[in-house]
């Protein structure tokens, strides 16, 4: 059983896998499924970060088939991220799946964190890295900081939303009604 | 019509199998109802050229030509290629004189030589799901030495699953050949490389592709420029999310300067890195081959650093 803590589900790559190495798009759409699987298990949690812990190497179609996929798939709905993967080679790969399916993924250790896949532009990057150190944002905390219109803070947490680099999910506003928080994949 | 083709060179790779296949013209031509491969008691066949001459000599047989594979020698290339399982994978409608061997020394001592993965299959059946990495870690071992051995071993491993997921992917589960594939990995510690080959008797990765490009700089290219495009960008039947293992492939491979023999149905394309990449005017294309059903590739490793 994977421990469950809040809303994220930590999940252990290499017990969906034969083998401690993953290559070819026919295993990795087998893990896939896999994967799917403990996703539908755990309905209702937002992230799911996915553990390279005792994956030896990989290809670069066996992780754009699998967990970059699935990061595709749940865009805007999930969040998907890797922890334990210290190896460059291995983050290579990775990094080349991710910008092949145009899907962002960001790698987390104890050092911080690191994206791979696609970046976004520069003007989004300053305010990807705003989220990225405070955990969330709203609108008009982005505004009131980068001294910007709710507009243009809007559209640029949209963007970042719409990329796959941040989840966005509803909350009660304290003025009432609904507002939107935006959140780092962790 | 016969057709006689001489391996005579001291080293046959697939550069002299392809002298000979054009000095005695295409066996798969439809005059030829009868081909004879003659080896010559001094030639040593290299594992490129084993592994292609083994595609070639099952595919004349499914055109039911009648095919002879003579040996001046029972030692030299005879036992070599007894010893990396030829004659199991060669089709028993060939005639192999003076005789074929009857046991297959490859079977027996499989697995067991650091400098050597014999033939491995490829078809629709089961995937070989170790092989990527006994091949990379094989080619690792003759590189003990190097001071990137990991490096190497992980960078081989992408080559060789994304190379061989290819096959898989595009040609035995398409549909596109009856006939095996086959993977083989040589180290030649005199010559300071080591060879892995990967053959299919597809229909030839160019044959495939041309018909689904759209982009017309693509469809202006020639043979060798496409094949170059194909392992510089990753280009796709399957459109722009897919097409990155042939990159992917040639980007690892790149990194270690490795060298790049593609034979396809009717031509050749040697591919060298220069300026950490491989480019259409370093590439060497020698066309109107005699045909070759499928997609023969060799990388050359180099074993020191």
């Amino acid at each position: 059983m994977n421990p469950v803590k809040e809303n994220w589900v930590e999940v252990r790559l290499r017990d969906l896998m034969s083998l401690p190495d993953g290559w070819g798009v026919e295993e990795g759409r087998e893990v896939y499924h896999k994967l799917l699987e403990r996703v539908e298990v755990h309905s209702q949690a937002v992230v799911f970060r996915i553990s390279l812990a005792g994956v030896r190497r990989t290809d670069v179609s066996f992780p754009r088939e699998s967990v970059i996929e699935m990061a595709y798939r749940y865009r805007g709905q999930k969040g998907f991220c890797l922890c334990d993967l210290s190896d460059d080679n291995l983050a290579e790969n990775w990094d080349a799946a991710a910008l092949k399916r145009g899907q962002p993924i960001f790698v987390w250790s104890r050092k911080g964190y690191r994206l791979l896949g696609p970046l976004p532009s520069t003007g989004l990057r300053k305010v990807l890295d705003l989220i990225m150190e405070q955990d969330n944002i709203t609108t008009a905390e982005l505004a009131r900081h980068a001294r910007a219109t709710v507009s243009n803070a809007s559209n640029k947490l949209r963007a970042l939303s719409d990329g796959g680099y941040i989840l966005r999910r509803e909350q009660a506003a304290a003025t009432g009604g609904i507002e939107y928080v935006y959140k780092r994949i962790r | 019509m016969r057709s006689e083709i001489e391996l005579t060179a001291n080293w046959v790779n697939g550069r002299t199998l392809d002298r000979a296949l054009v000095n005695a013209g295409s066996p798969h031509a439809n005059s030829i109802d009868s081909v004879t491969v003659r080896v010559a008691a001094n030639a040593s066949v290299m594992v490129d050229a084993a592994a292609r001459l083994l595609s070639l000599l099952n595919q004349l047989v499914a055109c039911t030509k009648r095919v002879v594979l003579e040996f001046e020698s029972e030692d030299g290339a005879m036992g070599y290629l007894n010893r990396i399982r030829f004659f199991e994978f060669l089709s028993p409608q060939v005639l192999v004189k003076p005789r074929r061997p009857s046991v297959s020394i490859g079977a027996l001592r499989r697995g067991r030589s650091s400098s050597l993965v014999e033939l491995v299959q490829i078809n629709r059946g089961a995937r070989a799901r170790r092989l990527p990495t006994q091949l990379a870690e094989r080619l690792g071992d003759a590189c003990s030495e190097r001071t990137d051995e990991k490096e190497l071993t992980d960078a081989a491993f992408t080559v060789f699953s994304e190379i061989i997921d290819n096959v898989y992917s595009h040609v035995y589960e398409q549909d596109q050949a009856e006939l095996d594939g086959f993977v083989a990995l040589q180290v030649y510690r005199n010559g300071g490389m080591a060879k892995v080959v990967v053959s299919d008797s597809g229909k030839g990765i160019l044959h495939t592709l041309r018909p689904t490009l759209s982009d017309s700089r693509l469809l202006r290219l020639s043979d060798a420029e496409l094949v170059v495009e194909i392992f510089r960008q990753g280009i796709s039947r399957h459109g722009n999310t897919r097409g990155c293992g042939l990159k992917a492939s040639a980007d690892s491979a790149i990194k270690y300067k490795t060298v790049l023999d593609v034979r396809l149905p009717d031509c050749r394309v040697f591919l060298t890195p220069a300026r950490g990449k491989y480019e259409a005017n370093t590439a060497y294309c020698q066309e109107d081959l005699p045909l070759m059903w499928g997609t023969h590739l060799c990388f050359d490793f180099s074993l020191g650093n």
